[in-house]
């Protein structure tokens, strides 16, 4: 449990910038290159490939070389950290209820 | 009834029936009327639903079918979630899917029920079902790749009449 938190927090930071959130749509709709995304993302190569190597890091994106040219694609870690996913939602929910109670008794005899 | 004295708010009560489901209990030392609003209308949710975060509603169709769309502002960025309500019965109860963008397509239905208790309390219950890679696997091995490939055929068929 501990490791599966661990691994979804380097997601959540993984998935803390704008860029590499919409790699990861890119992606979702097919394999792409560094220089496809380059494209797309108005980046440097050097720059794109910081934003993958992260993502690759996290298991969120793999990366193959076929010839001279290195395709992207999702990674692994998306179906297995489903398990992850439904801890961190209940846990995540928990704190919207502690705070929901703080609030209601912060706001008491307001009306 | 729990053991928990009057006044006391009493934890979460949290059972796991499934892999793919939870269903969580919390009891607020609140009316019901107070819970359901604080639950729904956005000057009110922004005030807690972002866990500490600043929080963002970028859209709040509160009916059947309609749209939510929460951001969470945190200092390492945004986190977005969003869904559509299924069922809305006022004061009672509220089902609606649930998507983090970090997931995106790993859809959880929610439902969240309010029961005004005798002492002036308000029990909430939150349930949620995931579905799963598991579950779509399974899907995958049950025949759905043959029915696409005899939609396939048909279409081949159907291409084939037009010439």
């Amino acid at each position: 449990m501990v490791q599966c938190s661990a691994s979804l927090d380097g997601s959540f930071a993984a998935l803390s910038d704008q860029t590499r959130r919409g790699i990861l749509e890119r992606l979702g709709r097919g394999e792409a290159s560094i220089s496809d995304l380059a494209a797309k993302f108005e980046m440097s190569l050097t720059g794109i490939k910081k934003h993958v190597s992260i993502l690759e890091e996290a298991g969120l994106l793999t990366t193959v070389k076929v010839g001279r040219v290195r395709s992207c694609k999702l990674g692994p870690r998306r179906l297995h950290d489903e398990s992850a996913w439904i801890s961190a939602y209940q846990q995540m929910l928990a704190e919207r209820l502690d705070h929901l109670e703080t609030f209601l008794e912060r706001t008491k005899g307001n009306e | 009834m729990t053991n928990s004295a009057i006044g006391a708010p009493a934890r979460a009560l949290l059972s796991t029936p499934g892999d793919r489901d939870f269903r969580l209990e919390r009891v607020f030392n609140a009316k019901r009327e107070r819970v359901w609003k604080a639950m729904t209308e956005p000057e009110l949710i922004a005030q807690w639903w972002g866990r500490g975060n600043r929080l963002v509603i970028e859209r709040f169709e509160f009916e059947r079918g309609g749209h939510w769309r929460f951001v969470e502002h945190t200092e390492h960025g945004a986190h977005g979630f969003e869904g559509r309500y299924r069922e809305i019965v006022p004061m009672e109860r509220i089902v609606s899917s649930f998507e983090w963008d970090g997931m995106p397509a790993h859809v959880a239905i929610q439902t969240m029920t309010l029961e005004q208790l005798a002492d002036g309390r308000t029990k909430l219950v939150s349930t949620a079902l995931f579905h799963t890679a598991a579950e779509r696997d399974g899907m995958m091995h049950s025949g759905m790749e043959g029915g696409a490939n005899q939609s396939y055929e048909a279409l081949d068929r159907v291409l084939a009449a037009l010439g």
